[in-house]
């Protein structure tokens, strides 16, 4: 090698090596490592110039009246007022609320502030809070006042108002709201206006097709009913349908657009943060429909564990669950979700190819801010790909936030003492006839996981009648009857009034060619909850089947009663009456 | 640890008083309501100009009245306005009692959240004779959104402005919610934290497991000292004045 070769070579291994370093590190400052600030000169930095940019885009959207911030941020004197407070809120991250580490997933509607932007907020109020030249001050926003996607095609509202005594802990109040439509329509997305936007945390809505939920708001006296596990077994339609204070609603897909028949309700879970005084709630929601049903079937997968069973005064007891995608999807959000316990959350997709993508990095999860993500872009994961969940939690007293004082063992539950770890990823197959394949293949791997959890719950407390009622439902459809009907008369022996139990166990039976037991369980049904239309229906098929036609259209005409709309029991009636008409 | 306010065991009279000054006519404006003013003890921001020039007009008036003792009593000349616009001293010492201030603001999430707090503390304690003033330290809150603050929180007790932080710098109030607890004669035996069950602005304990205002308030009414005299508050930063 020539004198000149040699001097090229270390020349381009020199640059190579740089052009290496500067991209090392951008790789490395882009991963989220410390970064800094770096001071403007001293005096530079004023309210026109520098802070109410930040404010108005970061804070204005909660802050101002009617919003669920406890006080405006659309002045200068606003924000000067509350200067010390702003410095230390945006230093420690506390606010602008946002829990997903940035560069761990892109999402959309992201509000945490840059490095650069606490900083300047630092400095700013460091050097005296100065307004400097106030006609150059951007103008505060001007956001619409309520609905912020227009005026929706149809207001539905809780049927009574809800008062939040003034003391105490958090409330989980579910609300029953009647879509009152006169034919089927296809919702492209809701708002939802809190009616008191300061004391509504969060929000999540449910479709209750079958007005199940009605039953548990008649047995409570007062506005809607309590707790979180009634509306459990509730569909979203493979939508998140979550709310936050301060997010913009969601714009919605028309090609994924959910149904809403006539008779649907919404069933609205409200949680609610004393504020001192007696508040009043009446919250509504505005659906925005599409004039054509969708196109596209998005699905939930719900990954997370339902046997978490954390000793007293463990600091890093770990749940991990994983699902291996069977087909292309893509990934348009994520809504964890944990109670009081839980610390760190990450999940990530293993590829492939072998690369890892994250879906989202929590650090430290507060059960108040708990949010549904979408991408800012949906995310492609190949078939083969395999999405895994991972939850730390901490019952230690070192948890301030820790329920339970001294802390006690705690296992799966739905109420706030409880602990979930779930992690809730909607996606969209990428072919369309490939839906029924993720489907079934989910399911199988969901039922698995109920099933874990009844058995564990079961261990624990061997007398639930619920326990064994769910343990049933799922050991039905997985095809093992016979051990779900043990569970069914069990749950029955424990709660002799658990229509729900008499039903599924009259299914069990008729999937078992046991017809006579079966009717004799729907009646049973029907004598503890009268207007019970799965019920009429099915006895009256199985007595259309036996032949007693005049009882079995008594049945039927019931169910049409409830729901006018049921194609089935009408065609049976037909079928009834042309037989009674010419036998 | 955002939002907390140090705790420390300081000497708890204020730094710039005792200004044996008899005549309360020409004692009121101005001089009266910085009389109690502590010398700038803002530690980031250093001394303000406005700071220095109050810390010398006090320690200029203390020398030159050269009635300065250590052993004095501030209570005599403590002035708040009530919501009549009325100058106030609810330290009067021709009154033996326990005095407790709270400070709040009508639109602190945190000390709202207090209120049922603050009902149960004056149910228990103002039978057994201590005095409750609620304190608002923000000159922009008017009198009009108080009254509906202490109307809409159903608190008990009687509100006061302290517009030019007289309280606020003799107790060292940082936040609000924060008590001061005085014990009759005017000496500040507690300030800080009402419970503990806010640990941080958003992090709260389901329940609170130290109560330290009560203890405060039981320990001095049985005349014995109160265990922890100051302990940390967390709450709404009382902004300093410009």
């Amino acid at each position: 090698m020539t004198r000149s070769g040699k001097l090229t070579l270390s020349v381009s291994l020199l640059v190579a090596l740089l052009a290496f370093g500067v991209v090392g590190w951008m790789m490395w400052s882009h991963t989220g490592s410390p970064e800094v600030y770096e001071p403007h000169p001293p005096g530079s930095l004023t309210f026109s110039n520098s802070i109410a940019p930040i404010v108005f885009e970061h804070c204005s959207g909660c802050h101002r009246p009617g919003e669920s911030a406890p006080f405006s941020l659309l002045t200068y004197r606003d924000v000067e007022r509350r200067a010390t407070q702003i410095q230390e809120v945006t230093r420690s991250r506390f606010m602008p609320p946002w829990l997903p580490e940035p560069g761990h997933g892109e999402f959309s509607g992201q509000r945490s502030l840059s490095t650069d932007q606490i900083g300047r907020i630092q400095q700013w109020v460091a050097e005296g809070s100065v307004e400097g030249d106030a006609s150059a001050m951007p103008p505060a926003p001007d956001r619409t006042e309520g609905w912020q996607l227009g005026e929706p095609d149809l207001v539905v509202k809780m049927v009574e108002p809800y008062t939040l005594a003034s003391d105490g802990t958090d409330v989980f109040r579910n609300f029953i709201i009647p879509v009152t439509v006169p034919t089927t329509r296809y919702v492209r997305t809701f708002e939802l206006r809190p009616g008191n936007p300061r004391v509504v945390h969060h929000a999540q809505v449910r479709i209750d097709r079958a007005r199940s939920a009605r039953h548990h708001d008649e047995q409570d006296t007062e506005p809607g009913f309590d707790g979180m596990q009634a509306t459990e077994s509730l569909t979203t339609d493979g939508h998140l349908l979550g709310w936050t204070p301060g997010k913009l609603p969601y714009e919605g897909r028309e090609d994924m657009a959910w149904r809403v028949d006539p008779g649907t309700d919404l069933v609205l879970q409200l949680h609610l943060l004393p504020s001192g005084k007696p508040e009043v709630i009446q919250s509504s929601i505005g659906l925005f429909f599409s004039d054509r049903p969708p196109t596209q079937t998005p699905v939930v997968l719900r990954l997370g564990s339902k046997t978490i069973d954390i000793p007293a005064g463990k600091t890093d007891y770990v749940i991990e669950d994983s699902y291996q995608l069977p087909v292309d999807v893509e990934v348009l959000g994520v809504y964890p979700h944990a109670h009081y316990l839980a610390q760190e959350m990450k999940a990530f997709a293993k590829l492939p190819d072998g690369t890892t993508q994250w879906l989202i990095w929590i650090q430290q999860w507060d059960f108040n801010w708990q949010d549904e993500y979408r991408y800012s872009r949906p995310l492609f994961l190949p078939g083969g790909t395999k999405i895994t969940m991972q939850y730390t939690y901490d019952n230690s007293s070192s948890n301030v936030r820790n329920p339970h004082h001294p802390p006690r063992r705690v296992v799966y539950g739905p109420q706030s003492s409880d602990e979930m770890g779930e992690l809730w990823i909607q996606v969209l197959p990428r072919k369309r006839f490939e839906l029924t394949i993720l489907k079934t293949s989910f399911v199988r791997k969901d039922r698995a996981g109920r099933a874990a959890g009844y058995r564990h719950a079961l261990q624990l407390n061997p007398d639930d009648p619920q326990t064994h009622y769910d343990l049933g439902t799922v050991l039905s459809a997985e095809g093992h009857k016979e051990e779900a009907i043990t569970h069914y008369r069990q749950a029955l022996h424990l709660r002799p009034r658990y229509y729900e139990a008499h039903y599924n166990l009259g299914n069990a039976l008729m999937a078992q060619e046991k017809p006579e037991e079966a009717i004799e369980h729907y009646r049973q049904a029907l004598k503890i909850r009268p207007n019970f239309s799965g019920a009429h229906y099915n006895l009256g098929y199985l007595l259309a089947r036996q032949g007693s036609l005049v009882e079995a259209a008594v049945h039927l005409e019931q169910v049409l009663q409830i729901q006018p709309d049921n194609a089935g029991a009408r065609s049976m009636l037909q079928r009834i009456r042309a037989q009674q008409a010419d036998p | 640890m955002s939002a907390v306010a140090a705790g420390g065991s300081r000497e708890v009279w204020p730094k710039c008083c005792c200004l044996r000054i008899r005549s309360t006519s020409s004692f009121l404006q101005p001089i009266s309501l910085y009389g109690f003013m502590s010398a700038p003890v803002d530690k980031r921001e250093g001394l303000q100009s406005w700071g220095v020039l109050r810390h010398l007009v006090c320690w200029g008036l203390t020398v030159a009245s050269l009635s300065f003792s250590p052993g004095c009593d501030p209570s005599e000349r403590l002035y708040l306005l009530d919501l009549a616009g009325q100058q106030v001293n609810p330290l009067d010492p021709g009154k033996a009692q326990v005095t407790v201030f709270l400070f709040t603001r009508s639109d602190c999430p945190v000390s709202n959240r207090y209120a049922p707090e603050v009902r149960r503390l004056w149910e228990k304690f103002a039978p057994l004779g201590v005095v409750f003033w609620l304190v608002y330290p923000d000159p922009a809150e008017s009198v009009a959104t108080i009254r509906q603050h202490v109307k809409d929180y159903e608190y008990p007790c009687a509100a006061l402005r302290d517009p030019q932080h007289t309280l606020v710098q003799w107790t060292e109030a940082r936040v609000t919610p924060e008590a001061a607890v005085f014990r009759p004669g005017g000496k500040l035996v507690y300030r800080g934290r009402i419970n503990n069950r806010f640990v941080d602005l958003g992090k709260t304990r389901a329940e609170a497991t130290r109560h330290d205002l009560a203890e405060a308030l039981e320990a001095t009414l049985a005349g014995r000292p109160v265990p922890n005299e100051r302990t940390p508050a967390v709450g709404c930063f009382i902004e300093k004045l410009p």
